[in-house]
């Protein structure tokens, strides 16, 4: 026998011995994920995955990292569409609405009926902010995965030389002017550094001026009906008006749209000495951050209160059952207390399961993290995100109008009533189908 | 009058170096930036004054963030695997056009022009169908595609082929040679400044591609040198580590730098030689 | 496959048909340019004919998001009137209008001027023209990033550099007045090196003769270049400006990474517009509508340039 017939008998009888063993009954998922920061962020979600990889033989999942949350959100529909939905993937809180009135994710009570739990028992575990944008017309549609809060920041050096007291942050928005007044420096007709800076570019100026409007008593959208936002309303022309004079009138905030990366640079470079950022960038803040600062509640107009950001784990329809079953055991593994709170602490983001912060691991952290503690503490007050029909639109237009106010180009009681006309404009379809469809 | 010449020929030197400075500037601030230390923000952070501890940590945290030695393989890949095919579809194409007559020739070739408008990026989602259709999706091919038929190369070639005499290829055709021995042998040769013009153009378009390979590669083996990138850049939340993003983009350009000085003098003359002139 | 019955350009095939059926070599003759030309319209028409039929399907229905994929409504040309009626398309399209105003004219005039300066074969020239041509080797998204910090206020490259000579930058990216001309900058910067090259291959070409001839006339450096130079290059600039053109209506990546289109829409393209509507906004036949509006421009430009150059060619060849 020649050697090449001896090993092609081998190959064939390896062959049917492979065949001939049990399959191993694997399901192989996909995971996309956006990366809030930094690359570290990407490398620890990549590694966390492994180890749940290695730790079980039913299901394995390839993590993909897709980008920032816009990225996500266009790669995972346009898998979906081309016939290769994932399984699960990590999407920005707020876009549960306008997925599940695209068809593009699944109601989640299938999975829960099969585990005989009910949505109220699931998310009894998760703070109370966070239901709303996890379910849509009462059903559970995501997962939170992790969850922030605007803050303020402020450079504690700075502070003691203005002649500011840094145990006392500003706790209303008079006191914020105050301080930032103080805080400014001027040179001639240059300024050195700004008092206040916040981030106004797309996403974020959006969430801001929905802390701002809360701030000031408002609610900028319906949390219960997708089609209403509440823009030219008092408590939002009121965020605005107090926009505008930060720039304007008080001169205590740099003219212009600032992106968030510019802001978080500005603070470390000592050129503001207050920035409102989210508590997502704590960890990278206190790593970068070379000078002493701390952290404060959201100064307040009328009343405490702020909207949640950050990312819940949905999972996308199109999928086998197989799949189905393997993501949803996936999606419980990387939301379990201990998981969420390892997370928690290597990002900055809050664990949204109150059974975290119970973990003594936990409890260590904060107590040497008193920066965690403040961000854990303003909780308490913490809202739900804003998600209508459209929602990135109706964001923008609101955004757009902001940032004209910002540059100087429109008075904020204009701003206001054209964001409201646009949005009023681009949820007209859904509200025609619903609370204006009539017998 | 020989002083005031002379005078203007180094006003006009100093004025080229110190734009070429400028031009160079923003290379000039990676460099510096990917050695600094503490790479998130300070004030002199712009400074293209080399600071004196210089650090390491930045490349190593860049290149732990992903593994670059397989991004860089596989954007060669993609980049000259697309290349390979699109000399073979340009020139047959080209040639076509340029040498041979058959009814539908203009109206065949403004269709091939259409597709320079019509780019890849502006199709994703119906492309990307097409890629899952035909069994490519998640696979180095699947991001090449979409481009093995380019008109822009169709062109080109058309070009060249047209602006070369035709002596050698009656010679060789009265000699008795089948057509694809003129072509490899006669006219390939000749028109090969045509080429290289062409694969500049290829190679620098693909090698910078982003939002495309994002669409169709999930396996993270399988990302190329932008999809890594991204890492530092698409922080959703915004925050910067700009030492890092310098020592990455620094990874990314410098093998393209070294290759391009070293290969530079074939590149001016190949456009030289090629159709492209007008 | 002989040659025969193949119709060629300016060339008689000597060997007539004797041996082989006439027919058949005629008919595979007459097939052999189309088979030349097969992969390629294969490719073309897998990812870029079959795409466009499905856009223009899309873009004459209505497809209102959240009343499920199901309800597709015919519209005809309502999706059109819509998207011409929106002010962000025709602010895009001012935008994207300008942007190639200000982005062709100051890279053509560097490109060339760069061409001249540096056409020479010195080290010294060697090195410029690796560091005209270099920016455009860079991937956007890592040229983005640069432009970011480059642009940051306060403690960015620009205003870095700005302040020590006592100039106060204005907010370069958030300015809705500033922003798109920093795009624009950024888009120079990338682009002139690249058609630099393709001027001094140009230049190359012009034949030694006419500029001796100008010499001896006596002319100086202006008038050359005004008078021998300038006109004896416009078919590499028709052939730039197409090129350019192009490259200006569909590229974005640098809009989607650095300014999302904003502050205010101020830096909104068409084609970011159109990747907007598609992808944020779920307006899928509204997309399509604008995608085949802006092509249909895209188209007009183009073939007006080709004919342009088709006739500079024609000189040459």
């Amino acid at each position: 026998m020649s050697a090449i017939s001896r090993i092609a008998i081998g190959a064939l009888v390896l062959s049917a011995a492979a065949l001939a063993l049990p399959a191993a009954a694997q399901t192989k998922i996909e995971f996309f994920f956006p990366v809030p920061v930094e690359g570290k962020l990407a490398r620890e979600m990549t590694r966390l995955v492994k180890s749940y990889n290695d730790s079980q033989k039913e299901v394995e999942v390839t993590a993909v990292y897709t980008g920032g949350y816009d990225d996500t959100k266009l790669k995972a529909q346009a898998a979906a569409k081309a016939g290769k939905p994932p399984a699960v993937v990590l999407m920005s809180a707020n876009f549960n609405v306008d997925l599940k009135l695209s068809g593009d994710i699944m109601s989640l009570e299938p999975l829960l009926k099969g585990e005989e739990t009910t949505r109220t028992e699931f998310l009894a575990d998760f703070w109370p902010a966070l239901h709303a944008n996890a379910v849509v017309d009462g059903e559970l549609y995501a997962v939170p995965f992790h969850n922030s809060t605007p803050l303020l920041y402020f450079n504690v050096d700075h502070f003691k030389e203005a002649g500011l007291d840094p145990s006392k942050p500003p706790r209303t928005w008079a006191e914020l002017v105050d301080a930032a007044k103080k805080l400014t420096k001027r040179d001639g007709d240059k300024i050195e550094r700004y008092g206040f800076s916040m981030p106004a570019g797309y996403d974020y100026l959006g969430w801001l001026m929905e802390a701002l409007s809360m701030s000031n008593g408002g609610r900028y959208f319906n949390e219960e009906y997708g089609g209403e936002v509440y823009y030219d309303q008092p408590s939002m022309l009121g965020a605005a008006r107090f926009v505008d004079d930060l720039i304007f009138k008080h001169k205590v905030m740099p003219q212009g749209v600032v992106e968030a990366g510019g802001v978080s640079t500005s603070f470390f470079a000592g050129k503001a000495s207050m920035v409102l950022l989210s508590t997502g960038s704590l960890s990278f803040i206190r790593e970068s951050m070379k000078s002493p600062y701390n952290v404060a509640f959201v100064p307040r107009n009328v009343r405490n209160a702020v909207p949640i950001g950050g990312a819940s784990l949905v999972m996308f329809n199109g999928q086998s059952e197989d799949s189905k079953k393997a993501g949803w055991k996936f999606i419980k593994w990387i939301s379990s207390t201990d998981t969420l709170g390892g997370w928690s602490r290597f990002t900055g983001y809050f664990a949204p399961r109150k059974s975290s912060y119970e973990t003594a691991a936990m409890k260590e952290f904060i107590a040497k993290n008193p920066d965690a503690k403040v961000a854990l503490d303003q909780l308490p007050y913490a809202k739900p995100w804003f998600a209508t029909y459209q929602t990135v639109a109706v964001r923008k237009a609101l955004e757009d109008e902001i940032q004209a106010v910002m540059n100087g180009k429109k008075k904020p009681d204009q701003a206001v009533k054209d964001a409201q006309k646009k949005a009023d404009e681009l949820m007209r379809p859904y509200v025609e189908q619903t609370a204006l469809k009539l017998p | 009058m020989r002083l005031e010449r002379r005078l203007w020929r180094a006003l006009g030197l100093a004025l080229l170096v110190a734009v070429a400075f400028l031009w160079a500037t923003p290379f000039l601030w990676t460099l510096v930036a990917s050695f600094r230390p503490e790479g998130a923000g300070s004030v002199n952070m712009a400074s293209l004054a080399p600071d004196t501890p210089q650090t390491l940590d930045n490349f190593r945290n860049a290149l732990e963030s992903g593994a670059f030695g397989l991004y860089y393989v596989n954007t060669i890949i993609v980049v000259l695997g697309l290349l390979a095919v699109q000399c073979v579809t340009v020139s047959l194409a080209g040639y076509a056009f340029a040498r041979l007559r058959f009814p539908g020739r203009d109206a065949l070739f403004y269709v091939f022009l259409l597709q320079l408008m019509l780019v890849p990026p502006a199709l994703i989602v119906p492309n990307l169908r097409t890629v899952v259709d035909l069994g490519l999706y998640d696979t180095l091919p699947g991001v090449m595609a979409p481009y093995f038929a380019s008109a822009f190369g169709t062109f080109l070639m058309r070009q060249t082929f047209l602006a070369l005499p035709r002596d050698f290829e009656e010679a060789a055709a009265i000699d008795g040679a089948p057509w694809w021995a003129i072509v490899w042998y006669v006219l390939l040769p000749m028109a090969q400044p045509g080429l290289v013009a062409f694969a500049i153009v290829s190679v620098t378009a693909h090698w910078n591609e982003f939002l495309w390979p994002l669409m169709v590669i999930n396996d993270p083996a399988k990302h190329t040198l932008t999809i890594g990138l991204a890492a530092f850049t698409r922080g959703a939340e915004g925050g910067k580590e700009w030492g890092v993003l310098a020592a990455g983009t620094l990874l990314v350009m410098a093998p393209l730098a070294v290759v391009f000085v070293a290969f530079q003098r074939r590149f001016v003359d190949s456009f030289v030689f090629s159709g492209v002139k007008g | 496959m002989s040659l025969a019955g193949t119709t060629f350009e300016g060339i008689e095939s000597g060997a007539a048909a004797e041996a082989r059926p006439r027919r058949r070599r005629r008919l595979r003759g007459r097939l052999f340019p189309y088979a030349l030309l097969a992969p390629s319209l294969l490719f073309l028409g897998l990812f870029t004919y079959l795409p466009v039929v499905r856009v223009v399907v899309e873009s004459l229905y209505d497809r209102p998001h959240g009343t499920g994929a199901v309800a597709a409504t015919f519209v005809g040309l309502g999706n059109y009137s819509k998207v011409l009626a929106d002010p962000a398309f025709r602010q895009a399209a001012l935008n994207n209008l300008v942007y190639a105003l200000g982005t062709l004219i100051p890279t053509l005039v560097l490109a060339l001027a760069f061409a001249l300066a540096v056409q020479r074969s010195n080290r010294l020239s060697a090195v410029l023209r690796t560091v005209f041509f270099f920016p455009s080797l860079v991937p956007l998204v890592a040229a983005a990033s640069l432009f970011f910090f480059i642009f940051l206020p306060g403690v960015g490259l620009l205003d870095y550099y700005l302040a020590k000579i006592g100039i106060n930058g204005p907010n370069w990216l958030g300015d809705s007045d500033v922003a798109l001309w920093s795009v624009i900058g950024l888009t120079v910067w990338k682009n002139a090196g690249y058609y630099m090259l393709f001027y001094i291959a140009g230049l190359q070409n012009i034949p030694r003769d006419t500029i001796e001839a100008a010499l001896i006339d006596g002319a100086n450096a202006w008038q050359r270049l005004r008078y021998v130079i300038l006109p004896a290059l416009l078919p590499t600039t028709s052939f730039v400006v197409v090129i350019a053109l192009i490259n200006l209506l569909t590229s974005v990546d640098h809009v989607i990474v650095l300014t999302h289109g904003g502050p205010s829409n101020a830096t909104n393209l068409l084609l970011y517009y159109i990747f907007q509507s598609a992808h944020e906004n779920f307006e899928i036949g509204k997309a399509a509508a604008a995608t085949l509006l802006s092509v249909v421009v895209l188209l007009a430009i183009s073939l007006a340039s080709m004919r342009i150059m088709g006739r500079g060619s024609h000189h040459e060849a």
